[in-house]
């Protein structure tokens, strides 16, 4: 299943918002869990972003010893559709505005 | 493909399963994790939710799957990389839930300890704790000896 797959049914409200939130830059956090082993995580970092081993466990262990830890950051769509995909996994992952226009 | 057997003793593992099953009961129609949303739609949210709780239910049954009959019979469970992902996520939303439903009170540094003597988890919560930890184990085999990131390289 693709991760952007909840993203088919947008309503004319939702379309002008994503519009107007184009301009802005969207950050991908990981926010920490008490369940999931650190090598299943650092395992999902990598499907999910393509990250290779050594900077997904700096990641891992930033969420890990901070709580959170920002993944990625970039347009509004690719950030949810990273957030969902995060979901599947049953790791706990917000979009959030970094504030900075794009 | 990779292929990994894993032969275990029946009479373990019946007990975790009764635990792990009553898991799966209350995932049928809630997600592990509450899912966090990033547009203020009910539309959009009720549709993210609903392909989550798809794929977890799918995944789920996948595990419940290894279970069957054929486990009565031999004890044996076979893992390989069709299977893999799913088995991963599965064990993945039961531990969360056997979590939040029987371990919230255990401490985190218990939680995490795989050497945990089974006297120091109070008698009311062991089996649950024991489906908790098989399942971890389950992760572990899959991540060690299935590279799950094979066919990304």
């Amino acid at each position: 299943m693709s991760a952007g797959e909840a993203k088919t049914k947008k309503t004319p409200h939702a379309a002008f918002a994503a519009q107007t939130a184009r301009a802005e830059l969207w950050r991908v956090v990981v926010l920490n869990d008490p369940v999931n082993r650190m090598s299943y995580v650092v395992m999902v970092l990598r499907r999910v972003f393509g990250l290779a081993e050594e900077r997904a466990r700096k990641h891992m262990l930033e969420v890990h010893e901070t709580g959170r830890s920002v993944l990625w950051s970039g347009t509004r769509e690719q950030a949810e559709a990273y957030v969902f995909a995060l979901q599947q996994w049953h790791l706990t992952a917000v979009v959030q505005a970094d504030g900075t226009a794009a | 493909m990779k292929r990994v057997e894993i032969k275990l003793n029946i009479g373990a593992v019946a007990p975790l399963l009764d635990v792990i099953k009553q898991a799966a009961d209350d995932l049928r129609q809630n997600l592990a994790i509450r899912a966090t949303f990033p547009e203020e739609d009910s539309e959009f949210n009720e549709t993210w939710t609903q392909e989550l709780l798809a794929g977890q239910n799918s995944d789920v049954r996948e595990l419940l799957g290894l279970f069957g009959k054929d486990f009565f019979a031999d004890g044996a469970i076979a893992i390989d990389s069709h299977n893999g992902d799913s088995l991963l996520r599965g064990c993945s939303a039961l531990r969360i839930q056997i979590l939040t439903r029987w371990l919230h009170g255990i401490p985190a540094d218990l939680l995490e300890d795989e050497d945990v003597p089974p006297e120091s988890i109070a008698d009311a919560v062991r089996v649950p704790f024991a489906a908790y930890a098989f399942l971890d184990q389950v992760q572990k085999i899959i991540l060690e000896h299935l590279d799950p990131l094979a066919e990304e390289a």
